[in-house]
C-alpha cells in the first residue's frame, strides 16, 4: 500500500512539474501581456471584467494562430499574466513591480481607477514598458509632468471628453427644447447646475464644462457649482441649495452608489423635477435596477450600454463580444472590460507593426498605430493615440431613460449624437425649466 | 441664496433623519465601549450586515422591508454574541493593542465574506413607501424619514426602559461604572460583555435596515464612513454615554446639513470635526463623558 501510494505521489509530482514546464514557453516565444486588474477588494467586480475580457481577446487571437513577430518569422501565442492591484495603490505597485521584474511582461494593459493607476505609473516609466490604461479616466495620466509617462497610451474616455460632449449635447438639444416648449427667447441661456465629486474626477468635469463652454463660446449659464464628498449618502441639503438657483439642467458628476441617492433624493424629497445628467460609469445594469421610477427621463452618457446597441459599423463586434463574454463567463461585461478587451487587439496590433517584442519599438508602434474601431465608436471610427498626450478619442453617445413597464426599470435609447440616435430627446411633463 | 425659515426647518429635518441612524450605530458602540472598554472598530461592518440580511429576506419573502428589523435585530444580536465569545473575549484584558487589532481584523473578515456570500455589486430596494411624500407645515417629509425617525426613537426608548427597569439592564449600568464592584455583588460581567456585544450589534443591523429602506446603495465596504461618523458622535457626546450618542448624533446630522447649505458639500466632514475639536478643547471628556474609572 505504501509503495503505490509512493508511486501515486511520484507520478503526481511529475505530472505537475511537466505541466509547469510546458507553461512557459522560453522568453521570445510568446506575447507576455501583463493585465493590471482589480481582482480583489472594492473594484474587484469590474477588475473581474477587466480580466475576463482580456482573457477572452488573448484566447481569440490565439486561436486564430496568434500574434505575428516578424524578428522570429512566426506567430505567437499571447500568455496573460494577471496583477492584482487589490484596489489599492501599493496593491498596484507590487503587481506591477513584480509583472515587470519577475514575470518579464513585454506590455501591460488594464489599470482601474486613476489614483491606483497613478501610483504606479512611476514603476512603469522606470522600466519603460509599454502600458495601455483601459480604465482610469483623468486626463492627467498621459499629461503628467512629474514622471515619463510616454510609454503610457490612454484607451478610456477622459473628463475632458466626456465633459466636452455633454456640454455639447446640452447646447445643441436640451437648450432649444426647453426655450421651444416654454416659448422662452431663443437665446436664453441654459441655466445648468454642477454636481461634482470632490475629487480629481469631479473636479476634471467641472473644469471640462467650463472650458468647452468658453472655448465654444456656448449659451450656457453656471448657476449652481456643488461638491459633495466621495462615497457620500446624505444629498437633500445640497439639492436643496440647487434647487433655490432655479437650474434647468443638472449636470451630476458621480459614481452609480452615488448618482442613484442624487436622482432619487432629488425627485423624491425635493421636488427638484429637473433633467439629470449622468456621467459614463453610470450606464450599467445596477443603475438601472437601483435608480427605479426616478430614472424617467433622465440622460445618462454612455460608450458601451448594457441595454442598448449603436446602429452602424459596431453593432456586430458588439453583439458577438456581449454574447461570446456572456457564453464563457456569464453575464455583461463592462465598459472597462471592453476597453481592455481592445487594448489586447491593440496591444497584438502593436507588436505585428512593430515587427519584434522590444518594448521601445512596441512603444513607437503603439504612437503610430491606426486600427478600425472594434467594438466601441471611436472619433472617424478609427482607434489612434493623439500625438500629444496619448489618448485615443471615443464617440459618446447620450441616452434618455424611459420606464418600461415589462422590465420594472428604465431603458435608455441614444438621443445624441444625431448619427447614432433612435429618438429625439423629449421634456417630461412633470419637468419645470429654471427662471426665463 | 435666500434662507427662509422654511429651508432652516427643512435641513434641519434632513440633519434629524441623518442623525437617526448614527445615534443607533453610536449608541451601540457606546454601549459596548460602556460596558467592555472596548473600541469595536469593526461596528461598521455590522451596520453592513444588517443591510444585507434585510436585502437578502426582502428578496426571498418580498416582506415590507420595516417588518425586517424583526429579522436584521435578532440575527445581529447572535453574530454580535458570537463575535464577542470568539474573538473578543479570550484577549480581553491582554491589552489594548490586541483588543484593536482584533477589531481591525473584523472589517477585512466580515467585508470579505460579505463580498464572497452577496458579491461586492452595489444593491438597493426600494421601500414600499418610496412615493408618498408628506406635506407638514410647508415642509416636505418622505413617509419613509418619519418611519425611520418614529423607529429610532422606539428602539431607544425600549433601549432606555430595559436599561432603567430591568436586572439585566441595571446589572449592564452596574458593569459599565464599576467593572470590580459588579463582579463582587455577584454580577455575572462575562455575560454582561456578551449581552452590551449583543445590544450594540442589533443597533447596528436595526441601523443597517432604516438604511436600505430609506434608499441608500450598499456594498461589502459601506460600513468604514458611517462608522468614522459614529466614532466621531461618541467622542462629542462623551464615551460610554447613551444620551451622549443621542445628543452628539442630533448635532452632528444637523451641523453637517448646515455647513452643505451655508459653505458648501466640501465642508460637511470638516465642520463635524470642528465642532468635535471645539468640543473636546471645551470638555475633554465630551459633552455627557466622565473621567475614566
Amino acid at each position: 500500500m505504501k509503495r503505490t501510494l509512493g508511486i501515486l505521489f511520484i507520478v503526481f509530482i511529475s505530472l505537475v512539474l511537466i505541466a509547469g514546464c510546458t507553461e512557459e514557453k522560453p522568453p521570445g516565444e510568446e506575447l507576455k501581456i501583463g493585465v493590471v486588474a482589480s481582482m480583489t477588494g472594492s473594484a474587484s467586480t469590474t477588475g473581474k471584467d477587466i480580466w475576463q475580457s482580456a482573457e477572452l481577446a488573448a484566447d481569440e487571437i490565439n486561436a486564430d494562430g496568434g500574434v505575428y513577430v516578424a524578428d522570429l518569422g512566426k506567430k505567437v501565442p499571447i500568455r496573460l499574466v494577471q496583477g492584482d492591484d487589490e484596489s489599492t495603490r501599493e496593491g498596484g505597485q507590487k503587481a506591477v513591480s513584480r509583472m515587470i521584474t519577475q514575470d518579464n511582461v513585454d506590455i501591460l494593459v488594464g489599470g482601474f481607477s486613476s489614483a491606483v493607476v497613478s501610483a504606479h505609473q512611476q514603476i512603469v516609466a522606470e522600466h519603460k514598458v509599454p502600458y495601455i490604461i483601459t480604465g482610469a479616466s483623468t486626463p492627467i495620466i498621459t499629461r503628467r509632468t512629474d514622471v515619463d509617462t510616454t510609454y503610457m497610451f490612454h484607451h478610456a474616455p477622459t473628463c475632458d471628453d466626456s465633459g466636452s460632449q455633454i456640454i455639447l449635447f446640452l447646447d445643441d438639444t436640451v437648450r432649444p427644447a426647453i426655450n421651444s416648449q416654454y416659448n422662452f427667447s431663443a437665446d436664453r441661456p441654459l441655466r445648468l447646475a454642477i454636481l461634482y465629486q470632490d475629487s480629481p474626477y469631479g473636479k476634471g468635469h467641472q473644469t471640462a464644462i467650463k472650458n468647452t463652454i468658453t472655448n465654444s463660446s456656448l449659451n450656457i449659464e453656471i448657476v449652481a457649482e456643488e461638491a459633495f464628498k466621495m462615497g457620500e449618502s446624505d444629498y437633500r441639503t445640497v439639492l436643496t441649495s440647487i434647487k433655490n438657483t432655479d437650474p434647468d439642467v443638472i449636470y451630476v458628476t458621480a459614481f452609480l452608489n452615488e448618482q442613484i441617492p442624487i436622482e432619487t433624493q432629488a425627485m423624491r424629497d425635493i421636488g427638484l423635477n429637473k433633467i439629470f445628467t449622468a456621467v459614463e460609469p453610470n450606464d450599467d445594469p445596477d443603475f438601472y435596477k437601483g435608480v427605479g421610477t426616478y430614472g424617467d427621463y433622465s440622460i445618462v452618457q454612455s460608450r458601451f450600454s448594457p441595454y442598448t446597441v449603436p446602429k452602424g459599423p459596431t453593432e456586430a463586434a458588439y453583439n458577438k463580444f456581449v454574447t461570446d463574454f456572456d457564453k464563457k463567463y456569464g453575464g455583461f461585461p463592462g465598459m472597462m472590460g471592453v476597453a481592455t478587451y481592445e487594448g489586447v487587439y491593440i496591444a497584438a496590433k502593436a507588436v505585428e507593426d512593430a515587427g519584434t517584442l522590444n518594448k521601445t519599438a512596441v512603444r513607437d508602434a503603439l504612437a503610430t498605430i491606426r486600427m478600425p474601431q472594434m467594438v466601441e465608436n471611436m472619433q472617424d471610427q478609427t482607434i489612434s493615440f493623439s500625438p500629444d498626450c496619448r489618448e485615443s478619442k471615443f464617440e459618446l453617445t447620450m441616452e434618455q431613460l424611459y420606464w418600461d413597464e415589462s422590465a420594472k426599470e428604465t431603458r435608455p435609447k441614444i438621443v445624441w449624437p444625431e448619427g447614432l440616435k433612435e429618438t429625439s430627446f423629449v421634456l417630461p411633463e412633470w419637468y419645470e425649466p429654471g427662471q426665463d | 441664496m435666500v434662507v427662509s425659515s422654511d429651508l432652516i426647518i427643512q435641513v434641519m429635518i434632513w440633519g434629524l433623519y441623518a442623525g437617526c441612524i448614527y445615534i443607533l450605530l453610536a449608541t451601540g458602540l457606546n454601549l459596548i465601549f460602556g460596558v467592555m472598554k472596548i473600541v469595536n472598530f469593526a461596528h461598521g461592518e455590522l451596520l453592513m450586515l444588517g443591510a444585507y440580511i434585510t436585502f437578502t429576506f426582502y428578496a426571498v419573502s418580498g416582506f415590507n422591508p420595516y417588518v425586517l428589523l424583526a429579522a436584521s435585530l435578532p440575527i445581529l444580536i447572535l453574530i454580535g454574541v458570537i463575535i464577542e465569545r470568539t474573538c473578543f473575549r479570550p484577549i480581553l484584558g491582554t491589552g489594548k493593542l490586541n483588543e484593536i487589532f482584533i477589531s481591525i481584523g473584523l472589517i477585512y473578515i466580515i467585508q470579505n465574506a460579505a463580498a464572497m456570500i452577496w458579491s461586492d455589486e452595489w444593491r438597493t430596494i426600494h421601500s414600499p413607501f418610496e412615493h408618498i411624500t408628506l406635506k407638514i407645515f410647508g415642509v416636505n417629509l418622505p413617509l419613509d424619514y418619519l418611519i425611520i425617525v418614529i423607529t429610532t426613537i422606539s428602539i431607544l426608548i425600549i433601549l432606555f426602559l430595559f436599561m432603567q427597569r430591568t436586572r439585566l439592564g441595571k446589572a449592564m449600568r452596574a458593569t459599565s461604572q464599576n467593572r470590580k464592584g459588579a463582579m463582587l455583588m455577584g454580577i455575572n460581567v462575562e455575560r454582561m460583555d456578551m449581552l452590551a456585544f449583543g445590544i450594540g450589534a442589533g443597533l447596528a443591523g436595526a441601523a443597517g435596515t432604516l438604511w436600505v429602506v430609506s434608499g441608500q446603495v450598499f456594498n461589502p465596504y459601506m460600513g468604514s464612513i458611517p462608522a468614522v461618523k459614529a466614532f466621531a458622535i461618541v467622542i462629542i457626546g462623551g464615551l460610554g454615554s447613551i444620551p451622549g450618542a443621542i445628543i452628539g448624533g442630533l448635532i452632528y446630522g444637523i451641523a453637517e446639513n448646515f455647513a452643505i447649505l451655508t459653505l458648501g458639500g466640501a465642508w460637511k466632514d470638516a465642520i463635524s470635526f470642528i465642532i468635535l475639536i471645539l468640543v473636546l478643547i471645551v470638555r475633554p471628556t465630551g459633552i455627557f463623558g466622565e473621567s475614566a474609572e
